[in-house]
């Protein structure tokens, strides 16, 4: 069996060089089906790498209470009535809170002003926060360091910048210790926080960090809302956390018990909706089109299997007479239509790899947005586009073997 | 007493064509024994490709039993009729039926695939036939790349590297010159000469003259069935 299989692989490729443009255009569909899924798994791929930098950015053990919804905006009018999270709430929570590892209150402000060696520079957001900012995903700075309780306590001027902040400012020089002017006040900069941005928090990389009484005396405090960052401290502790928080905003705040909270508990699983939500339909497009496709492939592969078993019919006939039985006929009819389909998967291939090195790397430049992709094929789509062009070779060579297989030996001698 | 090889018993073929039923076997009992030198003749139409396709085992009779070796071939089903044709016969074509892709050795290893023999086995096997047809310097040349002559002796090669019981020949000279016939023929001789059975399948007068014994056909029975006395050897 496996003798006859390997002496029919190299028959067709045999037969298969000897018709290389028919042989081409033949598996044409074949390259489409497989390309569409090969780049529809890259794509997923991209989401999930994006997803996971998403995770890691907002911290898997952190929950962050807000007046804001993050991933629900269908009805953001019921949001804006809601309250804003004082400074003296965000502080209760944090002296009340028995089960999370840190509490840390955030006041943000859009509306900056940056100088710096006689340029100005709007657009980067100011975050007023405490010393412990320094145990969450924003702790991890590339240079220097963050505030310390004491600055915090004091009120200190000091700001920790934002990658992009750094790189818009500062343009690769060195920004430890230099002096920038925050809506006219003079900050010191004492260190960099790695680049996180990802295409669904590319705002993230614009902020700045301060001490909030620092904050409090450039802007006030009282007309903004807060958000509060909660560190569970372990991830199965985070159900825990969580309740404990609810509880405790409740109380803040107030609340009856018929009530609905007026607050929202954001985390990183509010992401993994959004994330399934774009998954889907990259999935429900890729699959249709990848069915349709694979019909025209399939139909293609098979017309042309047809074709060759009506011109090889003397060949068969000759084959029938020297013994070969019906098993060998259709394996090596099978074996040429899987042949042309894994060739057909090898040019997919090649051309995605093409695309997608292409797409990764110069696309972005372009549509920041889209710094998802990438680069490299994932190694299990060389599988799977393997396996899904053996299996449409198969089905589509099973009906054209078939015939050749039972093709009467006399009748196939006398063709010409 | 000489092994019976091929015993047919009052065999008949029937075909459709549209809504006639064609005779092409009537009722035909023919018996061949090992080391016989056949030749099947008859002007077309007389049965004789029939018969010839119900000897080689490529078709069934209608009616009547085939005993091949003993093995009665009705109750074959088409795996084991590729068996029997696959090792105990060797088919000689008027048009050569090669594989116009595949070397000349490849050719002749073919029936040695399909039987399940080794490679390496195959191809000292394949050689030797080879050699023994006067090719052995044509190994690795493709059908197109071989003179008639050669083609036929190729063909022959493919028919013998099986060692089979018969070698069936059908107009084996018919694509060839005189001289490359007789030749041909002559090889025919020899394997004859050597304890190889024979049938030859022709409507040619000279070429059946060759053989020992001649059956001729016609309307699809049996018309003669006689030792050849006059024999023409080479």
């Amino acid at each position: 069996m496996f003798n006859e299989i390997k002496e029919s692989i190299l028959l067709s490729i045999e037969a298969l060089r000897s018709n290389k443009l028919r042989a081409f255009l033949a598996s044409l569909g074949v390259v489409i089906g497989i390309s569409i899924v090969i780049m529809m798994g890259w794509l997923l791929g991209g989401l999930d790498k994006a997803m996971q930098d998403t995770f890691s950015v907002i911290g898997t053990d952190m929950l962050y209470v807000d007046k804001w919804d993050w991933t629900e905006h269908r009805n953001w009018r019921s949001f804006r009535n809601r309250k804003d999270i004082t400074i003296r709430q965000a502080e209760q929570l944090k002296e009340l809170h028995g089960s999370a590892e840190y509490v840390i209150p955030n006041i943000n402000q859009g509306s900056t002003t940056i100088e710096y060696n006689g340029e100005t520079y709007v657009g980067m957001i100011a975050v007023g926060t405490t010393a412990e900012n320094v145990h969450t995903p924003v702790g991890n700075l590339q240079l220097g360091r963050f505030f310390n309780e004491l600055e915090e306590e004091f009120g200190s001027n000091v700001i920790v910048i934002g990658h992009l902040v750094y790189t818009t400012i500062f343009q690769g020089e060195d920004p430890i210790g230099k002096t920038i002017k925050l809506n006219g006040r003079p900050l010191r900069v004492i260190g960099v926080v790695q680049k996180r941005g990802t295409m669904f928090f590319d705002m993230i990389d614009r902020q700045m960090f301060l001490p909030i009484k620092k904050y409090a005396g450039i802007w006030n405090v009282d007309k903004r809302s807060m958000s509060v960052g909660i560190k569970a401290g372990l991830d199965n502790n985070l159900d825990e956390v969580r309740n404990e928080t609810i509880g405790l905003m409740r109380i803040i705040r107030n609340l009856k018990p018929n009530e609905e909270n007026d607050f929202s508990i954001n985390e990183t699983k509010a992401f993994e909706k959004t994330i399934a939500d774009i998954k889907f339909k990259v999935y429900a497009v890729g699959i249709g089109m990848t069915m349709l496709a694979f019909l025209v492939g399939i139909i293609g592969i098979m017309n042309i299997m047809f074709v060759t078993v009506t011109e090889r019919t003397k060949e068969i006939g000759i084959r029938k007479s020297l013994g070969a039985k019906k098993r060998a006929i259709w394996i090596q009819f099978l074996v040429e239509s899987s042949v042309l389909c894994l060739i057909g998967a090898f040019l997919s291939l090649v051309l995605c790899s093409v695309i997608a090195y292409l797409a990764a790397t110069y696309l972005p430049l372009y549509f920041p947005e889209i710094g998802f992709l990438l680069p490299v094929l994932p190694t299990e789509l060389f599988v799977i586009a393997a396996i899904v062009s053996l299996v449409v070779g198969l089905l589509a060579g099973l009906i054209p073997a078939i015939r050749a297989a039972n093709l009467d030996p006399v009748e196939a001698l006398r063709f010409d | 007493m000489p092994k019976t090889i091929i015993d047919i018993r009052n065999i008949s073929k029937v075909y459709k064509m549209g809504t006639q039923l064609v005779h092409a076997l009537r009722d035909v009992s023919v018996s061949i024994d090992e080391n016989e030198y056949v030749a099947l003749m008859g002007p077309s139409g007389s049965g004789k490709s029939t018969l010839m396709n119900i000897i080689g085992c490529l078709d069934t009779p209608s009616t009547g039993t085939y005993l091949f070796n003993g093995t009665n071939i009705n109750e074959l089903n088409d795996n084991e009729l590729a068996e029997i044709r696959n090792r105990e016969i060797g088919f000689v074509f008027q048009t050569f039926n090669l594989l116009p892709r595949a070397s000349a050795l490849k050719n002749i290893e073919l029936p040695l695939v399909y039987s399940g023999v080794k490679k390496y086995d195959r191809i000292d096997r394949a050689e030797a036939a080879l050699k023994s047809v006067g090719l052995e310097d044509r190994m690795e040349h493709k059908p197109n790349e071989l003179s008639g002559g050669q083609r036929q002796r190729v063909a022959i090669a493919r028919a013998l590297v099986t060692a089979p019981s018969i070698i069936l020949a059908d107009e084996p000279t018919g694509n060839l010159d005189t001289k490359t016939g007789n030749d041909i023929m002559k090889l025919f001789q020899n394997l004859w000469e050597s304890g190889n059975t024979i049938i030859v399948v022709t409507h040619e007068e000279e070429i059946a003259l060759h053989a020992k014994r001649i059956i001729r056909l016609r309307d699809g029975l049996v018309e003669t069935d006689e030792i050849n006395q006059n024999q023409v050897k080479f």
